[in-house]
């Protein structure tokens, strides 16, 4: 059982950085619009593509 | 609009003139805004490619105007002060700019918006906030100018307003993103601390070394204290501040159970004795902020949609220059004292006295009235209202600040700060419950100190888990939202935090008159022939053809079919319409315009209707009597509302008789007529004073006031923006019978909030005596906990289901 020890340490770790991750995933604004999110996946074909070409412009 | 087809995505009448259907599966479905045809293709499978060809047809036509034609009211928006407020440069080829939209209804036309807008030239982002109904862009300034945004916009049928940042607004979104990660933490912390709490369990029964249990209660304290100091200090803020000024609420025996428990299990680890409670402690915070999230969330949509009576005003009006041109300027520059002209179907900017020119104005803004009003040289006019017929030159009198609409908007402010507050049944609960908990925990301590000093800790403690407020502060939260949802399955949206209940316990149901009891368009009523010889038909019909040439309101009411064959047709503002037909001279219109034709002309019967005279050459013909009809369902939606035990009120802006005669006719208790939206106020506020729980239904700019100070009020589905934004609740369908089913639905509520708090209550009438007595193991209490709140959460889900 010593590897409690490790592990639980290392389940705090990665717990430390999923909040890490959320904190900054809701500041940088990608929660604040949950409405739209759940129907994007039926409709984003172009606007990847789009962005793609965006993104070789610059 | 009962005629009109619904949508066949989102049910909404489809609205005249509008042409999106679309085949789905081989029928021509009918449809109302382009965002619905865009998802009702989507869903039906047609292929997303061959959808994007069928709607390029529509999203593309706008690029390939040329920019002269771009109307010289966007080129304001490219004005430097304007754009200054909605715009930031961020260096020479990227420019952001944030605006408001209009009319976004669902995902799909955030969709179409980003679509369309990646097509243009210079456009470098753009994303479709749905919730905010906010749409931030960046482009290159060199290539493309924020006018051409709100063209291109406006084009696809949204409406665009510059985003205008407000500390309110900010302050908002700042408690938003706070409220998310607190439950982001909690969520997280309640996954960790659980993990160790089944361990321990485990250990519980089946032994536990004590070095691993040590260990175990050591990081559950780590993750917990986190959890407890970040997540939950919202119920501690608020718990503190309202018992300094000697109020109990919910959030203080929440903020008792969090604080007690963890400090007796931090207790309970360093001592290395009794019990902990952590994964309990965490798992309530997080289910109780989760709810809370879901409840505000709702609120917030409607809070930033932030509407006032000036977004109604043009944005820019022609003004005559110092060398008598006419140029278009902001209508933020305008001096009083400037000449200003507003063509026919234009929104009046300003309040202003008619210089040249005659019209009818349509001052519903005010009255509520759709019957328009005759202006001529001298007299007076007011921002907000529709100028109908002619093209008038103005001399403004009143900038925005002090006109007629700032007024209105600033009492629909006022009346929103003086809209009483109900208690909510929860919070007077509390009141006593918090008290109650606290005395018994206290004698329990103090019979046991004499009984078991060392059992002391624990016992008190398994009081205070088993009385755990779970329950009971869900017991309101719940019921609510399952009744919101259940409403908005009906086409109800529910706006207000306290509404529901204030429904429930209304006393009195206030009616608008126009466009909210009656359909708001006048119809044919009767036909007074002024002579024999002529059939009503024929007579009908004539009326007919010439109103086909007239763009007064009444126009509306003659639909059928028309004679053929009429010549030189001619418009008097003001008067009426005449023309040639069969070599004889028509005229149709006011008492005074068709006597300079006919002097034989009979006054108008006296009846209370809305007289149109016709005649030929100087024979007169007949009188139409029109009216506004009433809505089909009003009478026995009042029925329905007497039966509830309301007592009826109706409060109108038109001054005519109907309004009595409809108030007599429909039996409402109380009717008054020719009211300006102050006296509405002043009517409503007297009976709050008397103790009564009010509530309103309206729909024009005229009644937000009455809406905003009312307990509970409805606006229905033809409501303008504003009267919206202050109601309660929002009628989707265009059908009265919504304000009775809500009158059920928050009765039906208020039943299951007042039994989950019987349920809750008798549970721990139960459980503090046995847990006081000591015969509740910390397990049980717990399992007994989480059962309870979970029947309380079924419970109210019963609301749900959809009434017979």
């Amino acid at each position: 059982m010593e590897s409690l020890y490790l592990l639980i340490p290392v389940a705090l770790v990665f717990c430390v950085i999923v909040i890490r991750l959320l904190i900054w995933a809701i500041d940088s604004g990608q929660y604040e619009d949950l409405d739209k999110e759940a129907s994007r996946i039926l409709m984003d074909e172009e606007q990847n593509h789009r962005k793609k070409e965006d993104a070789d412009d610059r | 609009m009962t005629g009109a087809q619904p949508c066949f995505h989102c049910g909404e009448p489809v609205p005249p003139g509008a042409d999106f259907a679309v085949d789905i599966d081989g029928i021509r479905q009918p449809m109302c805004c382009p965002g619905c045809s865009a998802v009702a293709s989507l869903i039906a499978g047609s292929g997303m490619g061959g959808f994007y060809r069928q709607r390029t047809a529509y999203s593309e036509k706008p690029a390939s105007d040329a920019p002269a034609a771009t109307p010289d009211e966007y080129l304001l928006y490219d004005d430097p002060a304007l754009r200054a407020q909605y715009c930031q440069r961020e260096n020479e080829h990227s420019e952001y700019a944030s605006l408001l939209l209009g009319g976004v209804t669902c995902a799909a036309c955030t969709w179409l918006i980003e679509q369309t807008l990646q097509r243009e030239a210079g456009l470098l982002d753009a994303q479709v906030n749905l919730q905010q109904q906010r749409l931030s862009v960046r482009y290159d300034p060199q290539q493309l100018q924020p006018s051409r945004l709100f063209a291109v916009l406006e084009s696809l049928g949204y409406r665009v307003r510059p985003f205008q940042a407000s500390a309110q607004r900010a302050q908002l979104e700042q408690e938003y993103r706070a409220d998310l990660r607190r439950v982001a933490v909690a969520g997280i912390g309640m996954m960790q601390v659980g993990m160790f709490g089944i361990a321990l369990h485990a250990g519980d029964l089946q032994g536990i070394a004590q070095e691993y249990q040590t260990l175990l209660r050591s990081v559950s304290l780590l993750v917990a204290s986190f959890v407890v100091a970040y997540s939950a200090r919202p119920f501690f803020v608020t718990a503190w501040r309202h018992l300094r000024q000697g109020a109990l609420v919910m959030d203080l025996p929440v903020a008792l159970a969090i604080g007690l428990a963890f400090v007796a299990s931090v207790w309970a680890t360093f001592t290395g004795s009794g019990e902990v409670y952590f994964d309990s402690v965490v798992m309530f915070t997080f289910f109780l902020l989760l709810g809370r999230f879901f409840e505000k969330r709702v609120r917030r949509r409607h809070a930033i949609a932030c509407q006032d009576a000036e977004s109604h005003l043009p944005l820019a009006v022609l003004v005559q220059q110092q060398d008598g041109r006419w140029l278009r300027q902001s209508r933020r520059q305008l001096q009083s004292g400037d000449t200003v002209r507003v063509r026919a179907g234009e929104i009046i900017a300003i309040d202003g006295t008619v210089v040249t020119g005659n019209s009818a104005v349509r001052e519903d803004t005010f009255n509520g009235e759709h019957v328009p009003r005759t202006i001529e040289p001298g007299d007076s006019v007011f921002a907000g209202t529709l100028n109908l017929e002619g093209s008038i030159d103005l001399r403004v009198d009143q900038l925005y600040e002090n006109s007629r609409l700032a007024a209105l908007q600033n009492s629909v402010d006022r009346a929103q700060r003086a809209k009483p507050a109900l208690a909510r049944m929860a919070d007077r609960l509390s009141a006593w419950f918090v008290g109650a908990i606290l005395i018994i925990t206290a004698v329990t301590g103090v019979v046991w100190s004499q009984i078991a000093p060392d059992q002391v800790l624990w016992i008190c403690l398994a009081v205070l888990v088993v009385s755990c407020p779970c329950a009971l502060a869900l017991a309101t939260p719940a019921a609510l939202t399952a009744a919101a949802s259940a409403l908005r399955a009906q086409g109800i949206i529910v706006h207000g935090e306290n509404a529901i209940e204030a429904l429930a316990h209304a006393q009195r149901l206030v009616f608008d008159k126009t466009g909210t009891l009656t359909q708001g368009s006048l119809q044919l009523e009767s036909v007074n022939p002024c002579a024999a010889g002529e059939s009503e038909a024929d007579l009908i019909a004539l009326a007919t053809a010439l109103q086909q040439h007239s763009n007064h309101p009444i126009a509306s009411a003659f639909n059928g079919d028309a004679v053929a064959g009429l010549s030189a047709p001619r418009y008097v503002t003001g008067a009426g319409v005449e023309a040639v037909w069969r070599g004889a001279r028509y005229r149709m219109g006011s008492e005074r315009f068709c006597r300079e034709l006919a002097p034989g002309l009979p006054p108008p019967p006296d009846e209370e209707l809305y007289w149109v005279a016709l005649c030929a050459g100087d024979r007169p013909l007949a009188w139409f009597g029109l009216f506004d009809p009433l809505r089909p369902e009003a009478a026995t939606v009042v029925v329905a509302a007497r039966e509830a035990g309301l007592s009826l009120a109706l409060l109108t802006g038109d001054s005519s008789a109907a309004g009595r005669r409809l108030g007599s006719q429909l039996g409402f208790d109380f009717v008054a007529t020719g009211l300006s939206p102050e006296d509405k106020m002043q009517q409503v506020r007297r009976w709050q004073e008397a103790g009564e729980v009010v509530m309103a239904v309206g729909d024009g700019l005229n009644d937000a006031p009455l809406l905003s100070l009312a307990d509970a009020s409805f606006a229905v589905a033809s409501a303008t923006d504003l009267a919206r934004a202050q109601a309660d609740f929002v009628v989707d369908d265009d059908n009265l019978h919504a304000v009775t089913r809500s009158l059920a639905k928050a009765r039906q509520c208020v039943g299951v909030i007042r039994q989950n708090f019987i349920w809750a209550l008798s549970y721990n009438g139960l459980g503090i005596p046995l847990a006081a007595l000591g015969y509740i193991p910390p397990w049980a209490a717990a399992l007994g906990m989480s059962l309870s709140s979970l029947i309380v959460v079924m419970n109210s889900l019963r609301l749900n289901r959809v009434q017979r």
